[in-house]
């Protein structure tokens, strides 16, 4: 297997002919994996993976940090392979975690590496916790290119989105992530984020006030996905701005560089209750996140791209929040972009955000 | 001599400005100079997707309305009355049941409270036929059925008609992708008070105040 991505280890599966690839997919449909693909990421589309990691020149330092991480791993593969009292659920998982830490960037993927790592991470938290997560890697669909309003005259404060948005998305209940701010501003001082607040609790809507909500914006022109270092962060083509968690290695250029504040940083491990958690999920959406890695609002990539709403348009008594596909012209979208006087946040920048506010 | 170097410094100038008209503008990746001509193009051939939000409809009934060029469903309406047809109660017309002895007949609707513009302008019978209480009536007298209240609303309010036609104002059913299945007026506003009284917000983030202190 010459075009193999990475390297993998067999254990306790030495006699399996199907398993030697390392897409980990059984059903032999492995020989897809071509290192050809699209042009345009040059170099690393035929670095991936192993050799990504490996083949490249680096510091002690982060030689030392990359070896730990992957010793550690490779250990615990070894230990428990060679061990007469590890059972064939320890050998898996530890195939699995070998598997995992050495896959390749989830935009190089091919169809089948990117079932075969969802296949994992379902199996591998089955293993963990004897319970089944739903996960799934569907691609954008041609003729799509999401976008969204926001009516600043509806919005009430009611924040109902952000709840929905934290048990959609299995934000860390911990540290108490959001990633809707609803910020209370003053009539007639414009947009002024400075004296808006948007932690407030009374009674809303409050006298005299207006409510406007931010997210990621899902730029057509994304800043955050230029200063990505390891290319964890791009646009999809249906304009989703996404990332890939186990790719992300946590330096938070991606936050610096976003004007809108869109993204999130998990400083603590994740903690949701089991019983809390959304097991609905797509890989560059809602999973479940570890420690160190950015995340944001998806639109709902789990949702929106099999037809649904986003859990905050769904959730918003109101009405203020539009979703809809932009390229279809009789979408509510478009009627709206084309008939309201919309405008978004700080246009000169030049990020053409798909996300326009408007008024009744 | 120096002149026609200072020809050439110019003539170079002038490519390398116009090399630059026709560079600067792009974006990196990509080929528009906007999301808007982006979105103008690739629209312009577009035929369909083959998502639909049926399936996270549920179980609700539908009717569809066509409205000038818009064409899509509301909720049906009739089957959520509690005792429709309200005739089976209203046997005679509003005026003849007004003026019986409150002892002979049993007090209707005393939980409706009308707080809807000044009494000067609405009551009852604006809206409901005193004669066939089964429909109700416009400001002229035709018949509006009970499904497509909305059209006794849009009478008066027709800002919000405009907006809720194209889709800016109500909320949306099931998901983006087609069919559109959008809320009607009485969904969310009680017609007889329609004004949305203020509440508490959903949630308080405790985290956000020990960061910032």
């Amino acid at each position: 297997m010459s075009d193999k991505k990475w390297f993998s280890l067999n254990i306790g599966k030495e006699h399996k002919a199907s398993s030697k690839c390392g897409c980990g997919n059984a059903s032999g449909s492995c020989n897809s994996h071509d290192s050809g693909g699209n042009a345009g990421i040059g170099e690393e589309r035929v670095k991936d993976g192993f050799e990504q990691v490996f083949e490249v020149k680096m510091d002690r330092r982060s030689a030392f940090r990359k070896l730990t991480a992957s010793l550690m791993i490779g250990a615990g593969a070894v230990s428990t392979s060679c061990s007469m009292v590890a059972g064939d659920e320890a050998k898996e998982k530890a195939q699995i975690d070998w598997e995992e830490q050495f896959k390749g960037n989830y935009k190089l993927m091919t169809d089948d590496e990117k079932k075969a790592t969802v296949d994992r991470l379902v199996r591998s938290y089955q293993l963990r916790t004897g319970k089944n997560i739903k996960m799934s890697s569907k691609d954008a669909q041609e003729g799509v290119l999401f976008g969204y309003a926001f009516n600043i005259s509806k919005c009430q404060g009611y924040m109902d989105c952000v709840t929905a948005c934290v048990k959609e998305n299995n934000q860390d209940r911990n540290s108490q992530m959001e990633y809707i701010r609803i910020h209370e501003m003053k009539d007639g001082k414009g947009l002024d984020f400075g004296e808006a607040d948007d932690n407030y609790y009374h009674e809303v809507p409050a006298e005299g006030h207006f409510y406007l909500g931010t997210q990621c914006f899902h730029c057509d022109n994304p800043p955050c996905v230029d200063v990505c270092p390891v290319q964890a962060t791009w646009r999809e083509d249906d304009g989703l701005v996404v990332v890939d968690y186990d790719w992300c290695v946590g330096c938070r250029y991606c936050m610096a560089a976003c004007p809108y504040d869109g993204r999130r940083f998990n400083w603590s491990t994740p903690e949701v209750p089991e019983e809390e958690i959304n097991k609905n999920q797509h890989y560059l959406g809602n999973r479940l996140r570890k420690k160190g890695v950015m995340e944001k609002c998806t639109f709902c990539v789990q949702r929106s791209r099999s037809g649904q709403n986003p859990a905050c348009v769904e959730a918003c008594p109101t009405g203020a929040r539009i979703f809809g596909n932009l390229l279809d012209p009789n979408s509510t979208i478009r009627w709206v972009l084309e008939n309201k006087k919309v405008f978004r946040l700080k246009e000169d920048l030049g990020t053409e955000p798909k996300f326009w506010y408007f008024m009744d | 001599m120096m002149k026609s170097n200072l020809n050439y410094i110019i003539s170079l100038l002038g490519v390398l400005f116009l090399g630059m008209q026709f560079q600067s503008c792009k974006h990196k990746e990509g080929e528009y100079h906007s999301i808007n001509d982006k979105i103008e193009s690739e629209s312009k051939n577009y035929h369909g997707t083959t998502l639909s939000s049926e399936a996270f409809l549920g179980d609700i009934k539908t009717v569809e309305v066509t409205e000038g060029a818009h064409s899509f469903l509301i909720p049906e309406r009739k089957s959520h009355i509690k005792s429709y047809a309200c005739t089976e109660c209203h046997s005679k017309p509003l005026n003849q049941m007004q003026g019986a002895d409150s002892e002979e007949y049993q007090k209707a609707h005393w939980d409706v409270k009308m707080i809807h513009a000044r009494e000067l302008t609405m009551n009852c019978i604006t809206c409901h036929d005193g004669n066939n209480m089964n429909e109700l009536k416009s400001l002229t007298g035709a018949r509006i059925d009970f499904n497509k209240s909305y059209q006794l609303c849009s009478q008066c309010h027709s800002n919000q008609f405009q907006d809720w036609k194209g889709g800016a104002h109500g909320k949306r059913i099931g998901g983006w992708a087609p069919p559109r299945v959008s809320m009607t007026c009485v969904n969310c506003h009680n017609p007889h008070q329609p004004a949305i009284q203020p509440k508490w917000p959903a949630r308080f983030n405790t985290q956000k105040v020990l960061e910032r202190k």
